[in-house]
Order: C-alpha cells, then structure tokens, then sequence
C-alpha cells in the first residue's frame, strides 16, 4: 500500500473547542444570545480545516449534475457517421453492450443538432447550447468517460461515491473530510436541486457513508426554510426561543461540568451555538435580493425557462463566495434527462433551461476572478446510445460519454479523448469515474491514494484504490 | 501521476496533514518527540522521496521492495528487511547506500551527508509518524512462525486468574475484576469508585434493555436494603422483554437488516420483518450462540424440521437488490460477494475484503481464502418458505381447494383475460437481457447449469414485476370484463383461506455446486475452506440429500461452515462474540475493531481477559446472557463515570483503555427515540409484526427500515445505512442535529406530551419540575435546578403570554412524507380529530378545475367507504360538489384506487351521483402524488376526468394515466368549504395517513403544467397550502386569504402557563443529561 499508512480515528473530527472550557463557561454567563451574536471568535467549528498534500489549483468545486443521463451525441460529441449510418443497426464492429431497455439492436438514431465550432479553441458545441458555446475557451470537454452501472441508481451512486453499490461517503463528503471548510456558519458540503422530485438514490448521494455524518451533504432549499428545521418554530418569539437555549444551555453545562472525561458533550454544546449562527447566516446566504438585475438577467432569472436552475448557479456562486467547499446542483432532479423517448422535446427543453444559467456561472465566476479556484464540473450519470430507443429516444451509455471541467487551474479550450465513431465506447484516454474523481480530488489538493479513513479496521481511500490524476487537464 | 518533484515541493503541506491524521498511533517514546518527527519531515522524508521512490514506491517496488512507508521497509523486499530500528549496522538499507553490500542508488553513491542523515535516523529508532512498528507490510505467499502467533488465531486457552494484593483484591467483584485490577496496577492505576445506585439503575436499564427506568423503577432500586438487590435487578432485567429487543439492535446492524431493497425503486420486503422477530425471541429465549449461528447459515440443511430455525436464513437474504438491472452476472456476483463480506466482518472479524483482489497486505490472508469463504455460499439459491407445521398447510390446502373448486370458472375466464398480457410482458422482460440471458430463461429448468439457475431466478424476479403491473397495462376493454369478473371471485372471498405465512429464505441450486474461480485465473478453482493459515485443505464436504421436500439435495457446504463457525475449537468466531458482548457494555471491545481481529484492528487491550471470558462462554453452552450477567456483576462495570483523579489518569490513558472508570457514552439514535416515547409516556409494548411506520409508538426495533428514506430523528443520531455491516455506531455531533432537537415539529410534539404526562400527575407547580426531572434524568433535581427550572418557566410565561398570536398550529399533526421536503398534515381516523378547511370564497366559484395532492395511505376502509383527500361537497347526492379520494377493500369497481366523487346536473338537468375511478392500485405506506382534473364537455367532446398519478418511492415507475369520461354537464360549484382530509360538511370519512401539499387550479391542467411536473405558479390557482412552518402550517401559500382553519373539538390551545412547562420539558429532553449514560 506503498505511503499510505492508515490514518487514525482522530481524522474523524468532531468539533473543536480549542478555547479552554474555562473560558468558555465563563463568556457563556453572557447568555446564549449574547454569546452567539459575539461571533464566538475562536472556536473553529466542525469542520476543522486540513491541510490538502500538494498546491491545489481549486478550492472548491461546484459540481453540476445532469441527473438522468444527458446525450454526449447532442451536446459535445459529434459523430458524422452516426447521421450516414442513421436506421441501421449498429454494425457488429463495435462490440456488444448490455443496454439498460435491451435496445442493443434497435436502428441508429440520427443527431438532429448544428454543430459548429467556438471560441479561439475552435471547440465543437452543438445548437443545443448556444450560451455555453461563448465560454468554449473555459472547457476542458473529457469526451471518453466510463462508468460501470448501467442503471440510474448504480450511476448515480458512482458518480457520487465511486462504487455502483450505496454505502460508500460521497466525493463532497471526502473534500469536507480532507479539507473542511472555509466557512463555520454553514455546511461545508451543499447540495442544491432544481424542482422537488427525489434525486435517484436520494440523499444517500450526499450521505457520508460509513464516515461520521458531520462530513454528509446538507441539503439547501430555495425559499424561507433553507436547511431542514433552520427556522425557529411557527409562533415562537425569537425572545422566548433564546431563552429556551439559554436554559438548556445552562443544563448542558452543568453536566459537562460534572463529567470532563466526556469531550463530547462540549462538542455539543458549541453545535447548539453553531446551529444559531446558521440560523443566522444561512437566509442570507440565499438572499437574491442583493444581486444586481444586470446579475439577475445573466443567469436568466427573469425567464421562465431558465429560472429554476439560473437561480441555482447564482446560489452556487454566492455560496462558494461564502466559503463552501463543495457545491452540487441537480439539474433534471427525478432523472429528467433520461430521454429514453422524444429526446428532441426531453433534451430540448432541459438545455434551454440549463444553458444560459452555467454560461453566467462561468462567466460570473470568472469577472469576479473566482473561476481561477473553483472547479466547475458538469456531467450526469452517464451518456446515451447512438442506438435508438422507442424510435426517438437514447438508451443509457456509461462506456463513452463527455464531460467537461473548468476552471480549478484546468485548461480550458481543450478536448480530451474520444469515442468510436458512433460514439458509443471511449477508446482514446479512457477517464473511469475513478478517474474523474482522483483528478478533481487532485486539483483540490488531495491524493487520492494518500487520504484515507479507518473502517473497520481497513483503509478506506476515495477513489477505491484505483483512480488518476488526468495531467491533461492542467497541461493540455 | 505524481512527480517526485510535486511531492518534495509540498512536504510542508503533507507534514500539517500528517500531524493531524496520525495521532492515535503515537505513542509516549521517542518515536513521537516532537523533535524527532521534525527530522524525520525535514530531513529523512525528502531524502526518501527523493534518492529512493523512483525504484522502490509502490508503483515500482524494484526487488520486491518498496521504501515509502515504514511497514514496507520493516517487511523487506527479495533480501529480507530493510531495516532494523536502532541497529544501522544490521540494516540492509544503510549497507546498500555505504555502498557495502548492494549499491544503492545504483547510479551514484550519495553524499556522505545525506547517508548520515539515514543511517541517524535508523539509529534514533526509525520514527515515521503515524507508523506502528509492528506492522510488517506481507509481501509473502507463505506463512512464518511470526504469521502464526496471530493472536487472534491462535487456540484459545484458559488463563490463568492473575493473584492480586489489596486494595485490587478487596475491590474485585469476580473474575474479570482480577484480569482488570491485575492490569490496572501494571499501569500504576486504581479504580473509581462504584457508581451511585441512581446513576447504576439508569446505566444498566439503558444497557440491557435499551429503555431508561422509570421513576418507579428507580426508586424499587435505590430503596432495596437486600444485599442481592443489584444481582436481582440484573437478573430482572436480562429476563425482560427488552433485553431481546434491545440486544437484538446490535446483531441487526451486523447483518445489516432492512425492509426494503436499497438502490432506487428500494421497494419494500414485506416478510423481512420475521427474521427482525426471530432475531430479538432468540436473545430473549437465549438461544444458545452456537445453535444461532447455525441455524442462518445453514437452517434448511441442518435443521430441516424446524421451521421457525428456517427464518433464521433470512441471514443470508438482507443484501440489497435492485429490480431492474440486466446484467444478471454482475448483479449475482456483486450478492454473493455481500454475503461474503457480511459473514467474514459479523462471524469472523477479519477484514477478508482487502483480499479480494489481493493477498491481505498485513495480514495471512490469502486473496484465495475470500473466494474459498465465497464458495461455500456459491451454490446459494434465494427463496421463499412457508413458516407453517403440517397441520397448519394441510388445514390451509384443503380450505384453499375448496375456494378453488367453487370458483374455478371465474377463475378461468380471468386467466383468459391476464395470460395473453403476461405472455407477451415475460417476453418482453426477458428481452431486455443479453442474448445468451434470453436463451438461459427460456431453457427447461433441468436443462440449465447450476449458475444458470441463479441467473434465471433474477431475470424471474424482472418478469415478476411485470406481471405486478398488469392491471395498468390491461386494455380498457378487457379491463371492463376483468372488473366484473374480480368483482364475482370476491363474493367467494369468505371461503379464501388466509395466506400461510411467509418467510426469505435459502437452498441451494442443486447437489452440485457452480464453480468458484480466482478472478483473472479463470482455470483455478477454488474449493471451500477456511482461511489457508489455519487449515489450508478444502473443507470435506459430502452433499447429502435433504428430507425435505422444498430443497431436496443441496451441497451440504453451509452446514459444514456453521459447523466450523460454531466448533469451540474455533479461535476467531467464538472470541469475536464474546468482544462484541464486551463492548456493548463498555462502547468498545476488548478488541478495539470488533468486525477487525487483523493487525490494521489492533490486538485486544486485555487478551487474557478475552480468552478466559471466552473459555467461560463456550462452557456456558454458549450463553449470551450468562456472559452479560457476569459482565454487568462485575466491579469493572459498577464504576462510576468519574475519577477523584481523573486529571491525572487521563493524561495516561485517555481513551479508558485500561477500564479505570467507566464511560460516558451517549444514547444511540434507537435509544433516544423510544426514550422520548418512555419519558412522555407514549411508549406502547408492541409484538412485531410488519414494520410499523415512524411515527407509531412502538419502540424503534420494530419500526421500518427503509433503505433509501430514513427517519430524520434516527438518522440525526447517526443510524447507519444499513448497506455493510456495521460494528461500531458512529457518534457524530452537527448543527443539524441541533437544529432538529430545537426546532423540529417531531421534538417540540415530545415536550408537548411529557408536559401534559406530568400535569395529569400533578397539579403543583415545584411537584412538576420534580416530576419531569425524575422522569427524564432518572434523579431528583437539587434545589437550585428546581429554582432555576421554575424561574425558566415564570419568564417564558410572560413572554408567551405576550406575544401570543392565536396560532394553534403547533397542536396539528404534522410529519414527513417519505421522498418529499418539509412536512405534510397527519391525520388518523378519530372522530375527535380537528378539521382542517378553508371556508367558502367567491374565488372558489370555478367552472372546470384541477386538485393535486401528495400523500401516502396507512389503511383502506374495510367496506366501500372512501378515504377522503380533498372534498368540497357535503356528500348528498341532491346538491352539487366533489371529492377526491381512495376507494376501500368493498369498493364497488375496485379497491384502493383514486376517484373523483361528484354529484352534478346531469342531461337530464337533474342533479345526481357520477363517481369516475382511476383504476390505477395504490398501495398503503407509499407515497404518491396524485391530481384529478374536471372538464365540462364540449360541443364535440365529452365531459372527463384526467387523473394522474405517480408512485414517488419508485422513480423508474411513470407518471400513470387514465382519462374517463363523465356525464355531468354543469359545473359543481357549491358553498361549502374546501376541506382536506375528510368530508366539507361532517368530521367523518376522514383520511388516515399524511397529505402533503394541496394545490386547486381554477383551469384544467395539462401534463406540461401538472405539480407533479412543475412547481411554477399557475395565475389560475385558486388555493396552494403546503404545511410548512413557513409562512405558517395553515396559511395559502400564493395569496394570503384562503388560509386553512382548524375546527373541532379536541383543539385546546395551550394556556401560556402550559406552553411554559412544555418549553420547559422540550428543553429537558433536548440536554445531554437526557442522551447520554454515565
């Protein structure tokens, strides 16, 4: 296992308290409140920062994810042999795959899209997605991903948490477990979706697995109650729910008093403070009323279409302003790209409603000089088929598919690897998921095979012991 | 791939991580000084990185040998170790750089510097931070004499009892006490002292039955003068029903019970819940240990005649599933490599997966002694037992033949009807496999190979869901027949024997085996057998026809592992038992990895312990309870959570390894919710049975575990996921969690309870606050508590009694819909329950509409009554109005399906009943969305009703469809009020489960436009109410007016003076005194 030693349970960080308890109790006779809105300068709160193995190019990551499996062969694949080819079977050449509806054999679906190519990078971008053409010189578009489930549930997970099987953190739960936060207000791991269908999986996408759930993915809702039970309680006066937690408080601090053998309770007591000042910080964190209309009208806010996820890039961009380590937002939440039939209307109407929103996310970034350290990432589970499916629609692909990074010190402007001619295995420069996570492990910082978290007894590593770094990203 | 240069350049970086990642292994010595890491980081790492990785890191490891960490230098390469610590001259690295023996780097000697550097830092002892010398990295195919002083494979023998000398002799209780004391005084530590009887009676009802005593309880205990009391209070105790339910918790987490599939539909095992039963009557019968082990993994070939023991192979079913993947190969692999994991952590405590793909790095662990653990399972065919005796099934038979002789003509022209549809959809399931799949299925059974079988039992289960579904494939003209023809069968209904009862099960495929092969060595076979290390012969195993009649011959291979699992000779499967009972009492084992006896696990703190209490224990027939008994009698255990000199000790020994105290330890997630139950005195004694909802009152073992949607509460408290095996909870500590304590509906409901719980007992102030603290902390309060509590609750007062708004949302009922956010309205069929409606307005006044809902069922009426949704309409069949809702089981078109009730002018202009049904099956305790929209006819089309509905725990499963039309030519306008849950009119006919959202849209909606589809506003809503605490429970969330109201007799706002007491008690349960024992 080379230089890689299994870390000890002491990596499972609870909060830190390093301002003596004496101190503590002492500042805490100015009650709750007080207390709280003081800022409590000191305590570092739970997610205590680690430092990352190498010179990180990111911070921070927003990763935004197209659930339900978006067409590489609209978007940024194109394939002119699969339009000559369109209604035929798919010549035996180019091996059997095990398709999720059992469609191997259905005829060629041909691509209906413009394709033309952008920016100084002369990058190849389809009609679909005209804003994010304008950005071409920002992406580094990995056309050869591979992953291993061929159904929603099993891709989802791996391109959560690396393995097809749930139980294992998520890649936000390794950055929050290896890195911590920048900010002590609010989770360091976020997840935002655009409408209210259940993400496949559900929350276990963002669970910390077998890791403590201090490292799990909070998810963030739009309107009044953005964290689960953030709000004080309908008809409670913020008078009498302070003295509430001023009084248990006080309980609590009697009892770590008469039992210092036990840190935890401490620890709990600062997350009672923690929990306040989310209460606090939280709201505004989501509050669009600062940004400008000029801002509003970037990410499309004032359309119908591109409202929903143009208001989550711009939540995505405040929160990695606020510090937050890792951003992910759903796209098509409830597997809404999966276009196994009438892709033209699915897809269609997904990238208006998506495309605008990340071309202002990237460009916002970039004209606040953030995109320099925040690792932008978009993809789904995996990709389509070149076979068609019902007659109109795709099939899932996990052998070939295209992603694309930015920003996080990745160059942009680039192509890497490539599919068959019908675009339907990767064949040059293969990125597994393993892959794909090690590298943006790596630009935070973090070596895939040195972080590691006792389980069991075993050394548990992100990427399952397999995975690298693509230098490609960085040098081209 | 890293370069050298990168790692040199961000040393310093490595250095803070490392300083932060390691600690626990540093030890008190000079490895872990300050100043000697310093050089280590400073000087010799570099070094390394930078003269030695190019050849010897893991990616090369030229000569077998690798350089980048301490264990692999220990472990040596092809010429033998490294290194010796603090003996340069006997160490092969320093001879190689001098140039003595090998020369090393090959290409140029290095600086004299820079050999002085290494050669100093084998002399010092070869510090590495985080590094434990004693752990060689394996680079070995053989076993040594240094392999096999493993402890945790070596015999277990009966120690000797160490001899102690006072004070430790007058303090030990019994044996273990000597093994502790004679410890102890190694260290230089004394005990604490005992426990006072209050914090002994809480500590040890928490810790055998799971549940904190009651004031009652407590005070039987304390005012026991018998010198015996605390040994009968043990005994009382293990002898309860709790205990089981309480012990059972930990083996629940083992086997990593659930009730449902996990992955995505995570669809719902409705016969899991006996072997949660089994489980908890075995701990209470104490079922010998031995007996338990055997009887799941190996019941139906050992114990061919007990049926109940047959549940307890529901050990070898918990692995999740999902139901549509086609590559059956993968799927079948990835279950058994589940079972083999889950037996090696639960029976064995060896980390076998790391040998999965390789030889265990640390440990004597082949990579072929995973797959020879895996072969004893390879033969493993899942299936489905009748838990019934003989009579019970000839009873069942005979009644059931009846049934079938009187209604063998309806039941043939139903079979008319369904088998086209399920011939057609098993083709269709079946060809969505591979080729060579298809053909596999569709083979004769005794034509197909024993891994054949396997395959083919997961494509079944794929046609099986097909056919699950065939009521919304049928078409609606065969459907009409088929109503009819269900409707004549359910006359016969009362001759239908009830089903047998049902459990999952195993066999096996047949006498002969599927073959189980090293992986990239397809040609090599691989028998069963133990790990090679203690014996690394193939298990003999002779497969032996089975007197019974569901598996006829099996391999015998599972009976040989139980029997080798359950052998005293046994070294690991009877040591990780007895660990495991040690560390529920104690928050760790004796080993500190229960599931990891391997090197990364660490050895036991107290092997002699361990080994005595483990002889003791096969002696004791394997009892468990007796093993609990001498543990809880122990003095070791009877310490108090504090020591006069704790400052001291814990600079020694922080972690209490050595047991000089006991420790404080906080409730798990079960713990806390079924005392929240106890201490506000809800708690009801259930039986098991199915898994009850969360929010029964049932204690938490016999609530349901679904994978994919756990209990906000319980998952707060770090329940686990239930996907591995699991021996350890979790403590964790989030903002989260305190925002839920503090502000969830669930925890202020709680207060509310115990609140009320204690003012039924007394009127009197002072009496309450000692009655809520007995209560809850198992203790009297001082004198300063109670002052501080009833000054708390005098201020409150007045604050609430100022600023209250006349909101009494806080008494409605709210809860989560499983797959939804925020909360949605609970109701339950009780004709005291409030009402819930908004009064008639003229905006209300809408020709066509559309109404939306999301809720799941708890029941069905047992007649044809409806379970109302929404309804504006007083039910008579003389005045316009409507209602949606769900037909029950005497329904007279179908049960359990969605209707839209109305009563509307006809043609004919008089006004009467049309009731328009969506055929569409929902089932209970699953939630949906679900919209019914009213159109009028039109000059060239009929009036209809569009219903949509959508099964929100399965997301593969499609928003479903039906359109029907209607003769209702006029609008259904009325005055009545919209009411949700039940009638407009009367509190009757009311709903049972939970409603989430409720959207009325004055236009009849589209599927583009549809809640279910998007949740943008529609300018021709009428009402939107969602339930959430913002804006308020109660209010319209698109306009303030319309607002709901509550009606009914049972609604008592809280008198400010109440509402003190219950923040008082909300707060009492949100403190640590509440969670944790001590």
């Amino acid at each position: 296992m080379g230089r890689t030693r299994p870390k000890t349970e002491s990596m499972m960080k609870h909060i830190e308290i390093p301002a003596s308890r004496r101190e503590f109790l002492t500042r805490s006779g100015a009650g709750f409140g007080a207390l709280a809105l003081a800022g409590m300068a000191g305590v570092r709160g739970a997610f205590a920062q680690q430092s990352p193995s190498h010179v990180p190019t990111a911070k921070r990551v927003i990763f935004l994810f197209m659930e339900g499996g978006p067409s590489h062969l609209d978007l940024f694949d194109p394939k002119p042999l699969l339009n000559q080819l369109a209604g035929q079977p798919i010549p035996d050449s180019f091996g059997e795959v095990i398709t999720a509806m059992g469609e191997m054999r259905s005829p060629l679906l041909e691509c209906k899209r413009q394709w033309k190519q952008h920016g100084q990078s002369g990058m190849w971008i389809s009609d679909w997605l005209p804003h994010l053409a304008e950005c071409a010189d920002d992406l580094a578009v990995i056309r050869s991903c591979v992953a291993d489930g061929i159904n929603h549930s099993a891709g989802v997970c791996q391109m959560n948490t690396c393995s097809i099987l749930s139980g294992r953190p998520s890649l936000g739960s390794w950055v929050s477990y290896g890195l911590g936060s920048e900010n002590q207000n609010l989770p360091g791991f976020v997840v935002m979706q655009d409408n209210n269908s259940q993400v496949v999986n559900g929350p276990r996408n963002w669970g910390a697995g077998f890791m403590p759930a201090v490292h799990q993915g909070t998810r963030l809702s739009e309107g009044n109650q953005p964290i689960p039970y953030l709000n004080t309680p309908e008809g409670f006066t913020q008078k009498r729910q302070l003295a509430k937690l001023d009084f248990i408080n006080s309980l609590n601090h009697r009892y770590a008093d008469q039992h210092p053998e036990q840190s935890e309770l401490e620890a709990r007591i600062a997350s009672y403070e923690l929990a306040f000042r989310m209460q606090a910080d939280a709201p505004d964190a989501i509050d669009l009323t600062e940004e400008s209309a000029e801002t509003l009208e970037l990410y499309g806010i004032n359309a119908k279409e591109t409202n929903s996820f143009g208001r989550l890039c711009l939540l995505g961009r405040r929160l990695a302003e606020r510090g937050v380590r890792f951003i992910q937002l759903y796209s098509g939440a409830g597997s809404k790209w999966d276009s196994h039939d009438n892709i033209e209307k699915k897809h269609g109407d997904l990238c208006r409603g998506m495309d605008q929103p990340v071309a202002a996310l990237l460009k916002d970034l970039k004209r606040r000089g953030m995109l320099e350290d925040t690792l932008v990432v978009w993809g789904g589970e995996f990709g389509r088929t070149p076979m068609s499916e019902k007659g109109n629609g795709r099939d899932h692909n996990p052998t070939g598919f295209s992603m694309w990074m930015a920003g996080g010190g990745v160059r942009g402007g680039q192509t890497i690897g490539a599919t068959d001619e019908l675009g339907l295995h990767a064949t040059v420069d293969r990125m597994h998921v393993h892959d794909l996570h090690a590298s943006i492990l790596h630009l935070m910082g973090i070596d895939n095979m040195e972080l590691s978290y006792l389980h069991q007894g075993r050394p548990e590593r992100p990427t399952i012991n397999e995975g690298k770094f693509n230098p490609k990203l960085v040098t081209g | 791939m890293r370069t050298v240069r990168s790692v040199v350049e961000t040393l310093s970086c490595v250095f803070a991580a490392l300083v932060c990642w390691f600690p626990l292994n540093v030890r008190a010595d000079e490895h872990s000084s300050d100043d000697a890491m310093k050089f280590f980081e400073n000087e010799v790492r570099p070094l390394l990185i930078k003269r030695c990785y190019e050849c010897h890191s893991e990616k090369e490891a030229s000569g077998a040998l690798t350089l980048d960490s301490l264990p692999s230098m220990l472990g040596g390469g092809d010429s033998g170790p490294a290194i010796v610590p603090g003996d340069p001259n006997n160490s092969l690295l320093i001879a190689a750089i001098r140039y003595e023996s090998l020369e090393m780097p090959p290409d140029e000697k290095l600086p004299n510097e820079e050999i002085e550097v290494l050669t100093r830092w084998v002399a010092i002892g070869a510090p590495w931070p985080g590094a434990d010398s004693k752990l060689p990295v394996r680079t070995r195919e053989l076993f040594d004499d240094d392999d096999r002083q493993w402890w945790a494979i070596a015999p277990v023998e009966l120690p000797n009892i160490p001899e102690l000398e006072p004070p430790y002799s007058n303090w030990s209780r019994n044996e273990i006490d000597y093994f502790i004391a004679d410890r102890l005084a190694q260290e230089g530590l004394t005990p604490a002292p005992e426990a006072s009887r209050i914090a002994m009676v809480r500590r040890v009802f928490l810790d055998v039955t799971g549940l904190p005593p009651s004031p009652k309880q407590v005070a039987e205990f304390v005012e026991d003068d018998a010198p015996n009391a605390y040994e009968r209070l043990v005994d009382r105790l293990l002898a309860s029903k709790g205990y089981g339910e309480h012990a059972a918790r930990q083996w629940l987490d083992l086997v990593r019970y659930a009730d449902s599939d996990g992955y995505r539909a995570d669809g719902y095992r409705p016969d899991a819940w006996r072997y949660r039963d089994y489980v908890i009557r075995s701990f209470n019968e104490d079922k010998p240990y031995d007996r338990f082990v055997q009887e799941q993994i190996a019941a139906d070939e050992l114990f061919p005649d007990d049926v109940h023991a047959q549940v307890g192979l529901g050990y070898l079913r918990h692995w999740v599933y999902e139901w549509n993947i086609r590559d059956a190969r993968t799927q079948w692999k990835t279950i058994i490599e589940d079972v083999t994991d889950t037996t090696a952590d639960t029976f064995l405590g060896l980390g076998l997966q790391c040998a999965k793909c390789h030889n265990h790095k640390f440990d004597p662990l082949l990579q072929k002694d995973y797959f020879r653990l895996q072969a004893f399972f390879a033969p493993l065919l899942p299936a489905e037992s009748v838990i019934a005796d003989a009579e019970q099934v000839s009873a069942y038979q005979s009644q059931r033949d009846l049934w079938q002789a009187k209604t063998a003509d309806l039941q043939a022209q139903i079979d008319s009807i369904e088998q086209p549809y399920r011939d057609k959809y098993r083709n269709i399931a079946i060809d969505r496999f591979p080729d060579d799949l298809k053909i596999m299925a569709r083979k004769p059974p005794d034509a197909r190979a024993p891994d054949e079988a396997q395959l083919v039992y997961l494509i079944e289960r794929q046609v099986q869901s097909e056919y699950d579904r065939l009521d919304q494939i049928i078409a609606p003209e065969d459907k009409e027949r088929l109503v009819a023809l269900r409707r004549a069968l359910k006359e016969f209904d009362a001759l239908k024997p009830e089903p047998l009862p049902i459990a999952m099960t195993v066999s096996d495929v047949g006498p002969i085996a599927p073959p189980t092969r090293l992986p990239k060595r397809k040609d090599e076979l691989v028998e069963p057998g133990i790990p090679s290390i203690l014996n690394a012969d193939p298990m003999p195993i002779t497969s032996q026809p089975v007197p019974s009649p569901a598996s006829p011959t099996t391999t015998g291979r599972r009976s040989q592992l139980a029997k080798w699992l359950t052998d005293p000779s046994n070294p690991l499967s009877t040591r990780v038992i007895v660990n495991r009972i040690w560390q529920s009492h104690f928050g760790r084992g004796l080993a500190e990895n229960p599931s990891d006896f391997g090197r990364l696990g660490g050895p036991p703190s107290h092997p002699e312990l361990l080994d005595w209490l483990t002889v003791q224990f096969i002696h004791e027939q394997w009892s468990l309870k007796a093993l609990h008994r001498r543990i809880l009698l122990s003095a070791t255990y009877r310490q108090s959570a504090t020591h006069p000199r704790f400052n001291e000790y814990a600079q020694q020994d922080s972690a209490n390894v050595f047991h000089w105290r006991h420790t404080t330890t906080r409730l798990r997630a079960e713990q806390i919710r079924d005392a929240l139950l106890f201490v506000s005195g809800t708690l009801e004694d259930c039986e098991g049975g199915p898994g009850q909802l969360a929010d029964a009152s049932c204690r938490t073992i016999y609530t349901r575990v679904m994978r994919n949607s756990p209990d906000s509460l319980l998952n707060g408290f770090d329940l686990p996921q239930f996907f591995s095996s699991i021996a350890t909870r979790n403590t964790t500590t989030t903002p989260v969690q305190s925002l839920l304590m503090i502000n969830s509906d669930t925890m202020l409901a709680y207060g509310r309870l115990l609140a009320s719980q204690v003012q039924s007992e007394s009127s009197e102030r002072t009496a309450q606050v000692q009655l809520a603290w007995k209560r809850v902390y198992g203790r009297e309060p001082t004198q300063v508590e109670i002052r501080q509590s009833l000054d708390f609750i005098e201020s409150q007062q007045t604050e609430v009694a100022l600023s209250d708004d006349g909101q009494p949302s806080g008494l409605l009922d709210t809860a989560k819909l499983p797959y939804r956010d925020g909360q949605g309205l609970k109701f339950e069929l009780d004709e005291a329950k409030p009402q819930v409606s908004v009064p008639h307005h003229p905006t209300m006044d809408v020709r066509e509409f559309t109404i939306e809902t999301f809720f799941q069922l708890r029941s069905i009426a047992s007649n044809g009554a409806v379970r109302t949704l929404v309804s504006k309409w007083n039910g008579s069949n003389q005045a316009a109005g409507w209602r949606f809702g769900v037909t029950g089981a005497g329904s007279r078109r179908k049960p359990q399906t969605l209707v839209l009730q109305m009563a509307g002018k006809k043609s004919d202009g008089a006004i009467s009943e049309a009731a328009i049904f969506s055929d569409h099956h929902i089932q209970i305790n699953t939630p949906y969305y679900a919209s019914a929209t009213f159109r009028l006819p039109t000059d060239s089309e009929p009036g209809t009703v569009t219903f949509y509905v959508k099964d929100l725990s399965n997301d593969d499963e499609p928003l479903l469809t039906a359109v029907v039309s209607h003769d209702i030519v006029a609008d259904l306008a009325n005055n009545h009020p919209l009411a949700i849950g039940s009638w407009s009119a009367k509190d009757r006919q009311g709903f049972d489960g939970v409603i989430d959202d409720v959207r009325w849209v004055g236009t009849p909606l589209g599927v583009d436009a549809i809640l279910q589809t998007v949740e943008n506003e529609n300018s021709a809503t009428v009402g939107y109410w969602r339930f959430e605490t913002v804006p308020g429970v109660l209010r319209n969330s698109t306009a303030d007016r319309l607002n709901l109201r509550v009606r009914g007799d049972t609604i008592v706002r809280l008198t400010p003076d109440e509402a003190a007491f219950a923040d008082f008690c909300h707060a009492l349960l949100n403190s640590n005194e509440f969670l944790y024992s001590h």
